[in-house]
């Protein structure tokens, strides 16, 4: 399997990619990543990450699309970015998905550009896996689209239920949509005018508004929010258990091992649902470890033939 | 250019599924809620329809549909 990762993009890029990339080609096995960047950069890395030199290979990017560039307009000027061109190998049928931890903007619109969504969707969403007691919870989205009409709300819905039978093997998803109150009579204009849609549509398991604490309840298996919406929560949930992590160390108690599931290190990345192809998208902020770890996902999403079974499970929904 | 823009509104609002005649020249992109993505994928309709590869320049200049249409006619005109 090949995994083509952009090798330029995200916080601590090239370094921590290379670095997480050569732990990647030492560990998983029958992978090969194709780094794409900046060639005489990534050789020096490789270089000095001490890559005993199997597992990759570098494809040329001479552009690079900033954290701040506008993505869409970015990536028509910068035709040789990296994230471009990682997303036109899989096009090309040299990679059977991208990784990158740069731009997510960029990455989504890459992926719509050159991939193309599903047929009845608009734009993809990030989907991720919330780790609960007992199970996982679907949100979506995570931050693809911060602004998002109630239609798109509709197609998360169905995106975020086709994944929850993939990924999580449940067969009759509950899909609950994210507001701040469960009667139906609350959220703001967007939540109110999907609620009205989604409650009259056939074929999905929706079970009507949950709230924040309803990622945990088990009272949904998906839940449903724009991307604004959805990576605070991502952000605060991180910052929040970074915090009880530090009063339990002050305690004496050690608490690295029960938290781990909601380490995002230890989690990678999440994919760009909707589009035909797999695109994982990691934390800007990624270092080696989660570099690792968002291949693995890759991996995992192209091994599980998710782009298939989500095209498979939105056609019979929708 | 009339059928430039005619052809152009028409993608334009099937991406965004609404009434073609709901643009007009003056139509802004913020009053349609057309953000780059869909202004990008208009454009590249648009180029496959006319054989043409419009300039990378600037997009971001253009608030209004006409504006874009016009400057987007002379590199067809161009041709």
């Amino acid at each position: 399997m090949r995994i083509a990762v952009d090798a330029m993009g995200g916080d601590y890029a090239p370094q921590e990619i290379v670095k997480g990339c050569v732990k990647a080609a030492d560990l998983l096995s029958d992978v090969e990543l194709i780094l794409v960047g900046d060639r005489e950069v990534l050789e020096e890395e490789l270089r000095r990450c001490g890559w005993a030199g199997r597992g990759i290979r570098i494809h040329h990017a001479s552009q690079v699309i900033e954290m701040n560039e506008h993505p869409a307009l970015a990536l028509r000027k910068k035709k040789d970015s990296s994230i471009m061109v990682a997303t036109m190998l899989v096009k090309a049928g040299e990679a059977e998905a991208v990784v990158s931890c740069g731009n997510t903007g960029a990455q989504m619109a890459a992926a719509l550009f050159a991939w193309g969504c599903f047929d009845g969707i608009d734009r993809p969403a990030i989907g991720t896996l919330i780790p609960r007691y007992n199970g996982y919870t679907v949100m979506l989205d995570v931050g693809a689209n911060v602004d998002v009409k109630a239609e798109q709300l509709v197609q998360f819905a169905l995106m975020g239920s086709a994944y929850a039978r993939t990924a999580l093997g449940v067969e009759n998803p509950r899909v609950g949509l994210l507001s701040n109150g469960e009667e139906e009579t609350k959220g703001n204009q967007v939540t109110l005018a999907a609620y009205a849609r989604l409650k009259d549509l056939n074929g999905l398991n929706f079970v009507g508004n949950v709230e924040g604490r309803d990622l945990f309840t088990g009272r949904a298996d998906v839940v449903v929010c724009d991307g604004f919406v959805g990576n605070t929560i991502l952000k605060v949930m991180e910052g929040l258990i970074g915090e009880l992590m530090k009063r339990l160390q002050d305690a004496g108690i050690d608490s690295r091992e029960l938290l781990q599931d909601f380490d995002y290190t230890r989690i990678g990345g999440a994919p760009l649902l909707g589009v035909k192809g797999v695109s994982v998208v990691c934390h800007g902020s990624s270092r080696a470890e989660a570099v690792y770890n968002g291949i693995a996902q890759a991996v995992r999403c192209v091994n599980q033939d998710m782009v298939a079974s989500l095209n498979h499970s939105l056609a019979a929904v929708g | 250019m009339e059928e430039f823009f005619e052809q152009a509104r028409k993608i334009l609002a099937e991406q965004l599924g609404m009434d073609p005649e709901l643009i007009t020249w003056d139509t802004t992109f913020e009053e349609i809620d057309a953000d780059s993505i869909d202004i990008v994928e208009m454009l590249m309709a648009l180029e496959d329809i006319y054989d043409v590869e419009f300039p990378e320049d600037n997009l971001e200049d253009y608030k209004t549909m006409g504006s874009l249409i016009k400057a987007l006619y002379q590199v067809i005109s161009a041709k």
